[in-house]
């Protein structure tokens, strides 16, 4: 069909575009050979299956926003179809005579009834995009007041790029597709296997005979040839994420979530020495964070479900990745070079934002592209910290405190089992004697006065329940999830190396404990410090104590109407969605689901050291924000009015959600009308308080039922 | 030595400190236990006629140039003179900002004990005994010195003022001499008095504060503690809550976050007594607490507490101050 | 410019504070030691000073609990370039009188241009030391003080009074300065540097003379009444305003 003319200018057009796009890709991949090593080669090739699984399910998209996941799928099957439909439109552009218009049997007619198919779908779907962003302008593409943004990013630099990427799309796809219905209008014909484009052709007939092969060739052009020229603007644009989502997705940390990349290493990929803990610069980061730049398409599903972002302060995790991508942009010889970047708190992500991450890790288990914007924050706090920058007064004050005295409060190490006081029996010091169960207490439930009724209620229900376990009394220190978290891995390392070894001395076969945060650093990073034991969260030991039946209920609690938020430790981070679900149905409780729930429950706002914090964010909180859900979902209208109604609760089962929700409720007026109740208060009343053993004595299954 | 007691008067703006007339009164009635007298110190420069309102048994006005503002090191040489001159049995030194520069020094010098942060002084059959409150007021130190003459710094409050004023039967006998010790060469050099800048109020500075938490429900009730905080002629303090819920400015938060507060009275309505707040309420001499809520930990910091609602007691208290 | 920061370790005062068995002094071994809070802020202003004008910081204490050299090797990380320990038998809770003799006699072979000191510490009973070190080294001091600035051999001070009012002060070098508080919070030591700190810094070992002793003698030690619960008033608002009003006007805290 081309002239030689046309096949020339092509071919040229291939070797110099296709060039500078091949020198594109090779100057990424000395860009994130710049990060700092990380291991992401095991198991290359089943990840890589499940990615590409993943990715052609477009599975990790579903996640959120399932309506627009829709749309992007019909772009990307069609897309990834066009592969297959642009090779067949090269050969009818090379090979004379090769025509595949007007077929409507065989393979090439399935090829063409998919191709027309799918082309509807692209052009439905960016359609739909570009009437979102740019007529519905939807909300959730915009950042708060006072995120950093580069000035190319500020001024619409993406709105300009998903324009150009959009209208792309548009014309290349809408050109074959107009090119197919040209095809079939000069011919006269029509074919079955080519619905759509036959209607268009129909309309097209009209058209002068001389005027069908001009257009039928710049159809062609704008179909094939725009390709080409784009070719290398995808290395700059957005569109990239084409080839760097799957990269991520296949080259994504195995890890456990909750296990942090370690803070230093000792050089970087190209064997300059870094001697420093965590970020400063684009070149301090691992590569795959610099990969998470190019992965990036700027969707800000992150930012939805970001607590910081929901409470008006200043931080998106995508602006983030944006910015150093169009820092990149910006300097991209430079730095694959070797040019260092300037310090990211000046340009990336402003320290303020840096601060107000929870670490709840929702931003990274949302994104479609296997992105990890916590761990730039965790790495820029790491740097912060060892620099001796200016930390926030109440976190400098914390981590001072538990450096002198091993735990939150500031108190004498002595004073940790006080709570334990005031019970009737003594619980095992498990450094003297062995016990079945180490109980690693936590802070929160050993010194915060509003929790300790809690930790003593557990105590109870465990010895009535006949389990086996000991403290460690004083010898427990702050178990350093949340201190190295914010940043202190120094302090972080010497808590896990004397706790560890306060519990190696000690005879025991499993760790229980009811803090989520406490959990999470004993499972997943107390093994790299010689902690290798099973730890498990209380609520799973009470499911297993009542499936066992040692721990029986002998009310049923039909007058509590309850939700449960599972806190991002728990849940997110370690899978513990069913136990509480188990437990609270065991009590008998009616039981409602919030909206967010299991993966995509919401941070009550104080991890990541943010409740040691003196900022106050501008909006409302995120612990005030889910009371407001869970009364939504509990609707306390449900029962009407009068005697009848049930009791709203909101269950937690993390000392630390007892302090924020009950706050909360204070703070949204909501006092009286639902209230905040650890889950093991109703597991000991359901179990009957009077049938609560609390003094030394036989197990459970010795009382007469 | 004599069985004089010797009390630094302070003055600071042409104005002398209540400290000053706290230590006279305690030092004349110990002069009498020792069997000498109470001599008044003041140091200045042209300003006789504020020595004179001191009710010591006489009043010993230093005049001299130098001496026209505080200066440490011009004040530690002539103290030192007089006691060299005079061996009082007793040396009173503030233990406030200036008197915190000197009374260690003197003791070292003098080679005199000294005992600080006093807050008891008692002359048992002529012996003296200093009661100190030391770590944080935590706890209180009661002791002797070992030889007869010794230093104290007393706590600002220790003591009634009023015993030390020049009242009716009490005419002091005022001394003005020039200073006993050259003052020509001063290492140490005054400059200048710089005014606390403008701006909100002080709660660190108050000596009575109304202090309110999550009780207080809602903006429009912080009006109810504003007027007994008018009454009382002091300002409104606040737990995290009603600083962070914009009620209040930050100023005015009391705790971890914010300021440290040691009144003479904290009155916490409402306030529950998180941690946070506690540690920076806790120094305050005596704390009230009122709160629904009988288990708060805040009672168990308070020296007085009561469960009645604080908003309908903050209207009837400040009825019964006004009037 | 040569800056030392003589420092002191007092109990942690969060902790519960126990009497000794004889009801004189604490029990001591009962208790955790930390530095002294305004020592940390001399330390920061030693460090700002340095940082400002140049010049080596040394920190000095006594080791009064053989856990001295902890709180050296956070100073180190802060920024002291050298840090030197006075050991002998001096036990936890060793009185001012003794400390400030033996530091000062420390300080006088490091000719300093600059001493900064805490203003004062939870356990200065028989004085701060601050003055003290002055009297021995026969230099001038100035205390209460929230701000240093040292230029052309003089130092420029300010000292706090109360309400906010503030003096300053020309002061020729050398000196002692008692500090209240550093120009900004003092610094977070992060716990990696130090603990490299401690693997590596080399501590100056300076054995101390006698014990001066605090001139005084502790008779009874005691805690101050109303720790614990407080005293509940009964009854409504009227009857409990009463009170209040009382306990004010008891107080003369009533204007007017």
């Amino acid at each position: 069909m081309l002239t030689s003319f046309e096949k020339l200018i092509f071919i040229l057009m291939v070797a110099v575009f296709g060039g500078l796009t091949a020198w594109g890709f090779y100057q990424i991949y000395r860009i994130i050979r710049r990060g700092r090593p990380a291991a992401r080669f095991t198991h290359v090739i089943p990840q890589t299956v499940k990615a590409l699984l993943e990715v052609g399910l477009q599975k990790p998209m579903y996640k959120s926003r399932p309506i627009l996941t829709t749309f992007h799928a019909l772009i990307f099957f069609g897309f990834s179809y066009y592969i297959l439909v642009n090779v067949n439109d090269l050969l009818e552009g090379f090979l004379p005579g090769y025509s595949t218009a007007e077929v409507s049997a065989g393979i090439i007619g399935l090829l063409n009834l998919l191709g027309d198919v799918l082309s509807i779908g692209v052009l439905v779907g960016v359609a739909a995009f570009l009437v979102r962003r740019f007529i519905a302008k939807d909300k959730r593409l915009e950042y708060n007041k006072d995120v950093l943004l580069l000035p190319g990013v500020a001024q619409g630099g993406i709105k300009r790029d998903s324009l150009i990427v959009g209208l792309f799309i548009l014309c290349h796809v809408g050109s074959r597709f107009t090119g197919q219905a040209l095809r079939l209008a000069e011919m006269g014909a029509t074919n079955p296997a080519q619905p759509f484009a036959g209607a268009l052709s129909l309309l097209l007939r009209a058209l002068p005979p001389s005027a069908f092969a001009p257009a039928i060739h710049a159809s062609w052009w704008i179909a094939i040839g725009l390709i080409v020229v784009f070719l290398p603007y995808f290395i700059i644009s957005k569109h990239v994420h084409i080839m760097a989502a799957p990269l991520n997705l296949a080259l994504a940390k195995q890890a456990e979530r909750g296990r942090l990349d370690p803070a230093t290493s000792p050089t970087n990929g190209q064997g300059q020495a870094l001697p420093l803990p965590g970020a400063a610069t684009l070149a301090d980061l691992a590569w795959p964070r610099l990969m998470d730049a190019y992965a990036c398409i700027m969707c800000n599903r992150c930012q939805d479900v970001c607590p910081a972002h929901n409470s008006m302060r200043p931080l998106s995790p995508s602006a983030l990745e944006i910015n150093k991508r169009y820092w990149l942009n910006a300097n991209f010889n430079a730095f694959a070079g070797g040019a260092s970047s300037p310090p990211l708190t000046e340009w990336a992500i402003s320290p303020e934002a840096v601060w107000a991450c929870t670490t709840c890790y929702a931003c990274v288990r949302v994104c479609p592209v296997g992105n990890e914007p916590m761990a730039d924050i965790i790495d820029l706090r790491r740097r912060l910290v060892n620099d001796g920058a200016e930390l926030d007064s109440g976190v400098q004050s914390t981590l001072e405190k538990i450096g002198k005295t091993g735990n939150s409060f500031g108190q004498a190490a002595r004073n940790r089992a006080k709570w334990a006081a005031s019970l009737d029996f003594k619980i095992k010091d498990v450094r003297k004697e062995p016990a079945e169960f180490l109980w690693f207490v936590g802070d929160y439930a050993s010194f915060d006065a509003r929790v300790q009724e809690i930790t003593r209620t557990v105590a109870r229900v465990l010895k009535s329940a006949g389990v086996d376990f000991g403290i460690l009394y004083e010898a427990e220190k702050n178990s350093g999830n949340d201190v190295r978290r914010v940043g202190e891995e120094g302090l972080f390392e010497q808590l896990a190396e004397q706790n560890v070894a306060a519990m190696s001395k000690c005879t025991f076969e499993r760790v229980i404990t009811t803090d989520p945060h406490t959990l999470n650093a004993l499972k997943n990073e107390y093994p790299d410090y010689g902690g290798k034991w099973e730890t498990i969260h209380y609520t799973r030991l009470l499911a297993q104590l009542i499936d066992a039946g040692k721990l029986q209920l002998q009310h049923k609690l039909s007058h509590y109407r309850v939700t449960f938020h599972d806190p991002c430790y728990l849940g997110r981070y370690n899978n513990g969605f069913n136990p509480p679900r188990a437990l609270i149905r065991a009590a008998g409780c009616e039981f409602v689901e919030m909206p967010r729930n299991k993966e995509n429950s919401y941070c009550c706002g104080a991890g990541g050291g943010q409740i040691w914090m003196g900022s106050t964010p501008v909006g409302e909180r995120p612990a005030e924000n889910r009371i407001r859900e869970a009364l939504a979902a509990l609707d306390p209208s449900a029962d009407g009015a009068g005697g009848n109604a049930k009791r709203l609760l909101f269950v937690v089962s993390c000392p630390k959600d007892v302090v924020m929700y009950s706050d909360a409720v204070k703070t949204t007026g909501n006092e009286g009308k639902i209230e905040v109740r650890d889950i093991i208060q109703l597991i000991a009343e359901a179990m009957g308080e009077g049938r609560l053993l609390t003094s030394n004595h036989k197990p459970q299954n010795a009382i007469p039922a | 030595m004599s069985n004089d007691v010797l009390i630094l008067a302070e003055h600071l703006k042409g104005k002398v400190s209540d400290i000053s007339f706290e230590m006279t009164g305690k030092g004349r009635q110990l002069a009498v236990a020792f069997g000498g007298k109470a001599v008044a110190v003041m140091l200045g420069s042209g300003a006789a006629a504020l020595a004179a309102t001191l009710g010591a048994d006489s009043v010993l006005y230093v005049d001299d140039p130098a001496l026209a503002e505080f200066n440490p090191q011009a004040y530690g040489r002539v103290l030192a003179a007089l006691i060299n001159d005079r061996a009082p049995r007793l040396v009173m030194v503030g233990n406030t900002s200036m008197g915190m520069d000197l009374a260690a020094g003197l003791s070292v010098t003098a080679g005199l004990p000294l005992m600080a942060y006093v807050n008891g002084l008692a002359a048992e059959g002529g012996a003296l005994a200093a009661t100190s409150q030391i770590y944080g007021g935590k706890i209180q130190a009661e002791a002797v010195p070992d030889g007869e003459a010794c230093v104290v710094s007393c706590l600002a409050g220790a003591f009634p003022a009023d015993a030390g004023r020049v009242g009716a039967g009490l005419v002091p006998a005022l001394e003005q001499i020039a200073s006993p010790v050259p003052l020509a060469d001063l290492q140490i050099k005054f400059v200048r008095m710089i005014e606390p800048q403008s701006g909100d109020v002080d709660i660190t500075q108050q000596p009575i504060l109304v202090s309110i938490g999550r009780g207080i429900g809602g903006q429009e009730n912080i009006e109810l503690a504003q007027e007994l905080a008018e009454a009382l002629g002091t300002a409104v303090s606040a737990s995290r809550p009603v600083t962070d819920a914009g009620w209040l400015p930050k100023t005015r938060q009391v705790g971890k976050s914010g300021l440290t507060v040691k009144p003479k009275i904290y009155l916490a309505f409402g306030i529950s007594g998180a941690p946070e707040h506690l540690e920076g309420m806790r120094g305050a001499e005596t704390i009230i607490a009122v709160n629904t809520d009988p288990k708060a930990p805040i009672f168990d910091v308070a020296h007085y507490g009561a469960t009645c609602d604080m908003l309908d007691l903050l209207p009837a208290l400040t009825e019964k101050i006004k009037a | 410019m040569n800056i030392v920061v003589p420092i002191k370790q007092i109990p942690n005062l969060t902790d519960e504070l126990e009497i000794n068995g004889d009801g004189t002094g604490l029990d001591h071994d009962a208790l955790q030691y930390v530095l002294n809070e305004f020592d940390e802020h001399a330390i920061e202003e030693a460090v700002l000073a340095k940082e400002a004008a140049g010049g080596t910081v040394t920190v000095i204490g006594v080791d009064t609990t053989g856990e001295l050299d902890g709180a050296l090797h956070t100073a180190l990380a802060k920024g002291a370039d050298k840090a030197a320990r006075i050991t002998g038998d001096f036990p936890r809770g060793t009185d001012s009188h003794t400390q400030a003799k033996l530091l000062a006699n420390a300080i006088r072979s490091l000719s300093p241009d600059l001493v900064l000191t805490g203003v004062q510490a939870a356990d200065d009973r028989d004085g701060q030391i601050g003055p003290m070190i002055a009297a021995h080294l026969g230099l001038p001091y100035v205390g209460v003080v929230t701000g240093v600035a040292v230029k052309d051999g003089k130092a420029i001070v300010h000292k706090e009074y109360a309400g906010g009012l503030m003096g300053e002060f020309e002061v020729s070098l050398p000196m002692v300065v008692g500090v209240q508080a550093a120009h900004q919070p003092p610094r977070y030591a992060p716990v990696s540097k130090v603990r490299q700190i401690a693997k590596t810094a080399k501590i100056d070992e300076i054995a101390g003379d006698e014990a001066a002793g605090a001139g005084s003698t502790v008779r009874r030690m005691f805690k101050p009444e109303a720790a614990g619960h407080a005293e509940m008033w009964e009854g409504g608002p009227e009857e409990v305003a009463e009170k209040i009003a009382a306990l004010i006007k008891e107080k003369g805290l009533l204007k007017g």
